[in-house]
């Protein structure tokens, strides 16, 4: 019952591992968490609809929810996690086979007429990853900077692969239903998985095999709320995952702690969980 | 009054009600009454199985018993020659000096021994008149009300209205009462002591006071003592449930200071279990077990915490992994011998036992988990426990499916009702009327269930809105590659294109031309 449901088609990959049809989801009565989360699940000032349950990734952003006052929580896994289980051979490349690095570039967000650019030194960090990565390096750059030629060129210049999975959509529109697909067909294949600030795509990166660094100039976003703590929260919660050589168990253990991987469900039970069973 | 004997101190009219008596005290004092004693005395308002007892191990029974009208009743009901019948009060007894007695039965307690004509006696005076008529070495029952007990802390009636005809003096204003176990110990030389629920009169349950300060919440100790207060409480009117404080005077090891009364016994006498209760159950608590004997059934249960308050704990912790993987053990130990009572199971080894209540039935074993979930989920509700499942879920056999499918049974229409039908069958008695806590949590959570149905509408209907313009953006996609497409219709090129494919599609040029000759020459 929210748009943000469909972002990177999340909600279509929980309706086709429930077996129901993935074009139009039935709808899930509340909201999904998006993105991993320093807080509750969803960004500070997010809005919810009375009655609404929140289905978050891991049991973390439940408690913090709990203590803000929020309800209705429910901890589900991250949609990745069931596309890995409906694609266990999507991309999937032989361990010595893979290579390179997929790095990904901390983005801005993009709601129509409230959305944020980064700010930062992109020279710098290129010249970073240069002195870092020994393998070929690809860049994945959100759609919001992908368009931005002025950051698109900076790093094609510096000779790097540059490539974008797809927009996420808003209001129901525009969402790329494949975006997740892409991306786990391309983790699959890469031994490395960087970026300059711990987000999301570093730990699906982990879940799909890859090796994880967080280093370089995190850079700005505009109008950045730093209500739940920012940047020094994540390193005071998680400093086993920045740098440029972590260790992989312990990578390992934290992810499958903030995906949620002991909550993932069979299909009969989050069915029941959405309402997703026809009751007339 | 034929054969009734009075001393000073009779009420008439009146009608003490009642009586105390039951199965439970009946199987203790079959345990503990000595085979064959010279003189009984039962003083106050007991059952007439009571007194059959007593009568059975005494070569002279006396009954004592303030109410010339019950005193008529009770001489009616045993006849026997070596029963003799008196009414009046305690201290009325004591200035007709009887021979001393060597038994002395007072389970009803000592707040219904004395008459409106009576003296002021307070607890310990009325205590010190009883020991007056008994021998020194005698074996005594006395039942002791606690002031303190968790259903008085949850009455909803004030104080001044809690005892009605009884109190023609403020009887339980009474600053030497005893009201800890300790008390009672020390003002009755208690040799042994018994927390004792009630119900009505009947005693439903005796457990040993060291027992039940031991227990802990969700063990079979405490099973018992909950059970028993809840058989207390469902005849009274409530703040709230009693569960939530014995589950927290059983963490502070106080249960038994909480009971609704106690019962001492004072003198030696024969040996008795740790706890007696209804069905005929009496038990041992043996080291880390209860030895546990159900109509002459014997088993050992451990003294662990049962299921039901594990996957409480696991829900309330809104730990659904854990909730899962116990549901798994649960389902893959579970079997057909007899109902599963989550809250009279208990965990041993790789399995479970079952504790102190056995149901045979007939019924599959699929329907019973789905019995013993249906069940837990009533519970659940009931007490508004915290928990992690949406409304939908838990107002529909949702809930249940969910439950019976992490126990790896596919819940099916079937054996959902038929787990429905036997909850329902073994539910507890509902009380006489909700607690007020409840009556205020319904109604809450009432309120907050309006509140989330109209979030819903409004949600709905804001996903309508985007499906509406969703709608409207590929209309007008679609009306706009109409246009288009009209448009190049339209244009030479696509004339041209019309043309030539025409053209491509004559295959035979020469009957073509001969064709259109033809046309010529008839126009």
């Amino acid at each position: 019952m929210h748009h943000h449901n469909w972002y990177y088609g999340q909600q279509h990959i929980l309706a086709r591992y429930c077996g129901l049809p993935d074009d139009f989801p039935p709808p899930i009565p509340g909201y999904l968490q998006h993105g991993w989360n320093v807080g509750c699940g969803w960004n500070p000032a997010h809005e919810f609809f009375d009655g609404a349950w929140r289905y978050v990734w891991s049991d973390a952003p439940r408690r913090r929810g709990h203590s803000l006052g929020r309800r209705n929580y429910s901890v589900v896994g991250a949609p990745m996690l069931y596309l890995m289980d409906l694609e266990p051979e999507l991309g999937l490349t032989p361990e010595p086979e893979r290579k390179g690095t997929l790095w990904f570039l901390f983005h801005g967000w993009d709601a129509p007429g409230i959305g944020a650019n980064i700010h930062g030194d992109h020279q710098r960090l290129i010249d970073e990853i240069n002195e870092t990565e020994t393998e070929p390096v690809t860049i994945s750059l959100y759609y919001t900077e992908y368009k931005r030629p002025e950051v698109r060129k900076v790093y094609e210049d510096a000779g790097f692969d540059v490539i974008c999975f797809g927009e996420r959509g808003w209001n129901y529109e525009g969402t790329d239903r494949q975006f997740l697909y892409k991306q786990l067909k391309a983790f699959r294949r890469f031994k490395r998985v960087a970026s300059n600030r711990l987000a999301t795509a570093i730990f699906y990166g982990v879940a799909a095999g890859c090796q994880p660094a967080v280093y370089g100039d995190a850079m700005e976003l505009e109008g950045d709320n730093p209500l739940f703590g920012g940047q020094t929260r994540i390193a005071r919660l998680w400093p086993d995952m920045l740098g440029k050589d972590i260790d992989m168990a312990t990578a390992r253990a934290i992810t499958d702690d903030e995906l949620g991987q002991k909550y993932i469900m069979p299909p009969a039970e989050m069915r029941m969980l959405f309402d997703w069973n026809q009751r007339d | 009054m034929t054969d009734v004997q009075i001393v000073r101190g009779e009420l008439q009219p009146w009608t003490d009600h009642n009586p105390t008596g039951g199965a439970t005290l009946l199987a203790l004092l079959d345990d503990l009454l000595p085979p064959r004693a010279e003189r009984t005395l039962v003083v106050g308002p007991h059952t007439t199985e009571v007194i059959e007892l007593a009568a059975a191990r005494s070569a002279a029974v006396s009954v004592l018993v303030r109410s010339v009208s019950d005193a008529q009743e009770i001489r009616a009901a045993v006849p026997a020659e070596h029963v003799t019948v008196i009414t009046g009060a305690l201290d009325g007894l004591v200035l007709a000096e009887p021979a001393p007695f060597d038994v002395v039965v007072a389970a009803d307690g000592l707040d219904r021994v004395l008459g409106a004509d009576s003296d002021p006696l307070n607890w310990p005076q009325r205590a010190a008149e009883l020991w007056k008529v008994a021998a020194p070495e005698a074996l005594a029952v006395v039942g002791v009300a606690n002031e303190f007990a968790l259903t008085g802390l949850y009455d909803r009636r004030p104080v001044d209205a809690r005892h009605g005809d009884d109190e023609w003096r403020p009887l339980h204003d009474d600053p030497d009462r005893p009201t800890s176990p300790a008390q009672v110990r020390d003002a009755l030389g208690a040799d042994r002591l018994y927390a004792a629920y009630a119900a009505a009169g009947a005693v439903h349950t005796l457990l040993d006071v060291d027992a039940a300060a031991a227990t802990r919440p969700g063990r079979p100790g405490a099973r018992l003592a909950v059970d028993g207060l809840s058989a207390t409480a469902g005849t009274m009117p409530l703040l709230a449930p009693v569960d939530d404080g014995s589950d927290a005077a059983a963490r502070a090891g106080l249960l038994a200071a909480v009971a609704p009364g106690w019962l001492a016994i004072r003198g030696s006498g024969g040996p008795t279990h740790t706890a007696y209760s209804e069905g005929g159950l009496f038990a041992d608590l043996d080291g880390a077990e209860w030895a546990v004997n159900v109509s002459g059934d014997g088993k050992r249960v451990p003294d662990t915490e049962n299921v039901e308050t594990l996957l409480f704990r696991l829900a309330a912790a809104e730990d659904v992994p854990g909730f899962r993987a116990f549901a798994a053990r649960l389902g893959a130990w579970a079997d057909d011998e007899s109902v599963i009572l989550l809250d009279d199971l208990f965990p041993a080894d790789a399995g479970f036992v079952r504790g102190f209540t056995e149901v045979k039935s007939t019924s599959t074993t699929a329907e019973l988990l789905a019995a013993a979930y249906h069940r837990l989920g009533d519970r659940l509700l009931r007490a508004h426990r915290r928990h992690p499942w949406p409304a939908w879920m838990t107002e529909s056999d949702d809930l249940v499916s969910t439950w019976l499918s992490m126990s790896g049974v596919e819940a099916t229409p079937e054996i959902l009702k038929r787990g429905r039908e036997l909850a329902d069958q073994l539910a507890e008695p509902t009380p006489d009327e909700p607690d007020l806590r409840t009556i205020l949590a319904d109604a809450e959570e009432a309120q907050v269930r309006a509140t989330d149905l109209a979030g819903k509408v409004f949600a709905l209907q804001r996903t309508l809105r985007f499906r509406d313009q969703s709608l409207r953006t590929r209309e007008q996609q679609i009306r706009k590659t109409r246009d288009d497409l009209r448009g190049l219709r339209r244009s030479p090129a696509m004339r041209l294109h019309e043309i030539t494919n025409k053209v491509a599609k004559i295959r035979n040029p020469r009957k073509f031309a001969g064709a259109i000759k033809r046309r010529i020459r008839r126009s």
